[in-house]
């Protein structure tokens, strides 16, 4: 298991965002969420990455307690996080994006005396990540000029490029074509082979060819969980979320 | 790719530094002014200081003034009281802005936007009143007289001479260049991009697994110790101290100069303080009401040219080696 939340709550005020999930990912999974706008999601990953703390309930990584900890530190212990919208250094190029994505996993990030050009393990997994994610043709650009898809990709890549044990990602095609969406998928599989993800998705297409477990959320609280065969046929599921309309 | 994507890597001395002070040499010959040429880089420093906050991490701070009035309170006092050597005062000038700004960087950066502005500028009130009030040591409005300026001894048996003006001028163009060094390479480092990449975007970079507060706090421990470091030139150029060097004005002068310049590199605020200060000279003499027209100037930067000078400068120079490589594909 390298991700568990037990009764994990967030109650804005009176808004019950989150309510009482429990969810269990276990190592090596492609663990998709689901839900309808304002089901939570996005709150819930902004808990388990510590941009917000919960109301009430516990976030374990590998078993270890990670509830209260910073953004910064729950990034440490190599949790990866892409967000819904971009969000990306415009004005550096490519390549530094991630370098400085990698570099924070290694040694010497906090060194004022020597050319940071000199540190060849950051650059060395920034190119890695560089040539799995595609992007070897635009590494010199900057990361402002790219298309939209482009600034996609670049979203994952930089969470990539921290080579996490546990990657998070909100989203990641959405606003691209059904074509860059196709290439987006095929990424995603690939990466996926190498470690734990969860990933937020509006995407039926992506959601059912990439996950392993399958979890519902509906106002807050999960309604289903399970492969993604056993969600399909779920009645309550199809009532709230993939049927839609069925007064 | 790599040196397309990332740059060249850099030394510690390279052509730029060469270039550099090679320029900056000029003034003195330029200049019909005997003391400005000192006065403009000492500026520079505090200008070049100040932007390591603004430039590169995004930070607007008005509270300067704080470190480079502290430092130059610092030299005075312990040249007038203790006799000190003066590249111990400078040190320890530069260690004690580094201090107050490590102090007043954590307090403020506790806000963010326009709230951290506000405390800076707050912060930067406070010390004013402070030396403004505390006459004993500081001399309260009439500043600290008599700061004495001795030369400079290398080692036993060689003094370097600073009463002149050229002199003097040598003597803080060394200081300037051994400084502008250092925070060149604070730039190029790991830290220094991490600076920038909170410029860009601290959220992200938090998300990263960096430590903004720690970067920000860091970032205002350095710029207070090279800020600290003029100071206490200044307290040697005018062999007194008065009580607008801890003033908010001081502040705003290096923001000024800054801007004006532009924050995109390490020279744009070099060139901003050549040219305030000389606009400022010239100006003063045409009319007594010259901040006026300083104050438009820093308006029609602000407006239409957010790159300042330094902008303008590499904008045109890429057009034109763009035209000229243009050409040379199509004849």
């Amino acid at each position: 298991m390298i991700l568990r939340t037990v009764n994990l709550t967030k109650n804005f005020g009176g808004l019950m965002a989150v309510d009482h999930v429990n969810m269990e990912v276990e190592e090596g999974a492609v663990h998709s969420i689901i839900g309808p706008n304002g089901a939570g999601k996005t709150t819930f990953f902004n808990i388990l990455t510590g941009e917000i703390s919960p109301t009430e309930g516990e976030v374990f990584f590998r078993e270890k307690k990670i509830t209260g900890l910073k953004p910064h530190q729950v990034a440490q212990m190599r949790i990866g996080r892409s967000f819904q919208l971009n969000s990306l250094f415009k004005n550096l190029t490519v390549l530094e994006n991630l370098r400085l994505a990698a570099h924070s996993q290694h040694s010497g990030h906090f060194n004022f005396l020597k050319d940071f050009r000199s540190f060849t393990s950051p650059i060395g997994q920034a190119r890695k990540v560089l040539e799995e994610m595609e992007m070897t043709p635009i590494a010199a650009k900057k990361a402002g000029e790219l298309s939209h898809a482009g600034q996609r990709t670049l979203e994952v890549a930089i969470a990539l490029a921290g080579n996490p044990l546990l990657l998070l990602l909100d989203e990641p095609t959405s606003g691209m074509s059904p074509e860059e969406t196709i290439r987006m998928i095929r990424l995603i599989k690939k990466i996926a082979k190498q470690r734990a993800m969860v990933v937020i998705e509006h995407n039926m297409k992506l959601v059912w060819s990439i996950s392993t477990v399958i979890t519902v959320l509906h106002q807050g609280q999960v309604i289903a969980t399970g492969p993604p065969s056993q969600i399909e046929k779920n009645e309550e599921v199809q009532k709230a979320y993939l049927g839609g309309t069925t007064e | 790719m790599i040196e397309k994507a990332l740059g060249k890597r850099k030394n510690w001395i390279d052509g730029e530094i060469f270039i550099l002070a090679g320029l900056l040499l000029l003034l003195p010959f330029l200049l019909p002014y005997k003391t400005l040429p000192a006065e403009i880089v000492i500026y520079a420093l505090g200008a070049v200081s100040f932007n390591l906050l603004l430039g590169y991490t995004g930070l607007l701070s008005f509270g300067q003034a704080i470190f480079f009035g502290s430092g130059a309170y610092l030299t005075g006092l312990l040249l007038i009281h203790f006799g000190l050597h003066p590249m111990l005062t400078l040190a320890l000038s530069g260690i004690f802005g580094a201090l107050l700004a490590a102090l007043i960087g954590f307090l403020s950066i506790q806000q963010v936007g326009i709230y951290f502005v506000m405390l800076t500028l707050a912060f930067n009130q406070l010390a004013f009143f402070m030396a403004y009030q505390w006459k004993g040591i500081t001399g309260g409005d009439d500043g600290l007289l008599n700061v004495p300026r001795p030369d400079v001894s290398l080692f036993p048996g060689f003094e370097l001479p600073v009463q002149g003006n050229f002199q003097f001028f040598l003597f803080v163009w060394v200081i300037f260049l051994l400084s502008f060094i250092v925070i060149r390479r604070i730039i190029h480092s790991p830290f220094g991009r991490v600076l920038m990449a909170i410029r860009e975007n601290p959220d992200r970079t938090r998300a990263l697994g960096y430590n903004v507060i720690q970067y920000k706090v860091m970032a205002f421990t350095l710029s207070g110790f090279f800020t600290g470091v003029a100071g206490g030139l200044y307290a040697l150029f005018i062999k007194m101290v008065p009580v607008n060097a801890i003033e908010l004005v001081t502040s705003t002068d290096f923001i000024i100069m800054s801007l004006v310049g532009g924050t995109g590199s390490l020279f744009g605020p070099i060139i901003g303080a050549i040219v305030v200060k000389i606009a400022s000279e010239i100006l003063s003499l045409l009319w007594a009401r010259w901040l006026f027209i300083l104050g438009v100037i820093f308006v029609v930067f602000v407006l239409f040219m957010r790159g300042g000078i330094w902008g303008i400068l590499s904008d045109s120079w890429n057009k034109f080696t763009a035209t000229r490589a243009g050409q040379g594909e199509k004849p």
